[in-house]
């Protein structure tokens, strides 16, 4: 798989998360959690759950369009952008993570599974940035 | 014109990431706002009149008054709702004094939970004050200290600083409620209730006579208008 389909497939990963977040979020609903425990209701209606009034679920959806928008650009800065949009989603998942463990003392499968892809997109996208000039699409990954 | 190496675009991509997501930690009030975020204390002027108020009725859970009232008036409220504030702060005190203390009626207070996050918080905070028969001076002095609506200032600071001017309830049950209240029963039963009864606004009052509610509407917000609706219900009841 070359890195940009891995980014699109990761980027609507993502998308597909963080959009079931925001429609649990608006809608009042509790998310589904496997294995009950109340963690992802605990995590919701903790107060990290906004930033500056924006649903943290929002802004991950916000961020995931953005880094699957950034492949419409040409390679070089769609890659420089794709980075950096990572690179930030993965330091405020890493923190959220920490949040959860240490002030809201639960877990929410939803967020640990956007961490992750977050995790791999930075990854992904770093890979990107730093592949040689006109290497192109001819890049691979291994798949998962 | 030389390239710049990729090694260093990564570099200068992860220090501007890492300023955004400081920046990001700082808005949100950062990992420490427990601490950090705690609202100034009042002064206990406050919390005396509240347990002057309510000394000496029996509490039960959400019920204040004589369990042998022969009616009872069901407030339906949230926490987050200024109007509810309104009542709580001008009328209420008039209700409980003249009806309450006097056995004419019990009370039961109802919080529902849906104007937003703060609510949700809030409805929990309240069940935990309810399980130690604390209801009514948690809410009168939540009110008293009532926020903004919906700008999160229902943290945990703040159940602390209102339940802790409570005497004889747990501030830390209190604030493990709020950040856990789909676990009280509570917290669904008023939504349920509410419900039930097709009550769509806040605060919402009815009158229980022998299991038959009669909605209480009351001219106007002061004292005077609410004994008017009360006594008119309890009158055709």
């Amino acid at each position: 798989m070359t890195l940009r389909r891995a980014t699109a497939v990761l980027a609507l990963a993502g998308i597909a998360i963080a959009g079931y977040l925001t429609w649990v979020h608006y809608n009042g609903l509790e998310p589904v959690c496997v294995g009950g425990g109340g963690g992802c209701e605990k995590v919701q209606a903790s107060r990290w759950a906004e930033l500056g009034g924006v649903p943290v679920a929002v802004l991950g959806l916000a961020g995931y369009v953005a880094i699957l928008a950034s492949l419409a650009l040409p390679e070089e800065i769609g890659a420089a952008a794709a980075a950096f949009l990572s690179l930030v989603g993965f330091g405020f998942s890493a923190w959220l993570t920490y949040v959860e463990v240490e002030k809201i003392e639960a877990i929410c499968q939803w967020c640990v599974a956007s961490a992750v892809v977050m995790t791999a997109l930075a990854l992904v996208s770093v890979a990107r940035v730093l592949r040689p000039p006109g290497a192109g699409r001819g890049v691979s990954v291994a798949s998962p | 014109m030389q390239r710049r190496p990729a090694i260093v675009n990564v570099a200068i991509l992860a220090v501007l990431a890492a300023a955004v997501v400081f920046a990001a930690i700082l808005i949100s009030g950062g990992g420490d706002g427990d601490e950090t975020t705690a609202t100034p204390t009042p002064g206990a002027a406050a919390a005396q009149e509240a347990e002057k108020l309510y000394a000496g009725i029996p509490q039960n859970g959400i019920r204040l008054g004589d369990p042998d009232a022969p009616a009872t008036l069901i407030e339906i409220a949230d926490l987050q709702c200024p109007f509810c504030a309104q009542y709580s702060n001008e009328a209420m005190p008039s209700v409980i004094e003249d009806y309450v203390r006097t056995g004419k009626l019990a009370y039961e207070l109802r919080f529902r939970s849906f104007l937003g996050r703060d609510s949700v918080r809030a409805a929990g905070a309240a069940a935990a004050a309810a399980d130690e028969n604390k209801l009514y001076e948690f809410a009168d002095v939540f009110y008293r200290n009532q926020g903004p609506e919906n700008s999160d200032y229902a943290d945990d600071a703040f159940m602390r600083m209102v339940a802790s001017q409570v005497p004889g309830l747990d501030a830390e049950k209190v604030v493990a409620a709020a950040d856990d209240p789909l676990s009280q029963p509570a917290v669904r039963d008023a939504e349920e209730f509410a419900r039930g009864i097709a009550s769509t606004s806040t605060p919402d009052f009815f009158l229980r006579v022998k299991g038959r509610l009669t909605k209480i509407e009351p001219e106007g917000t002061a004292p005077a208008d609410y004994a008017k609706a009360i006594d008119a219900a309890l009158a055709a009841a």
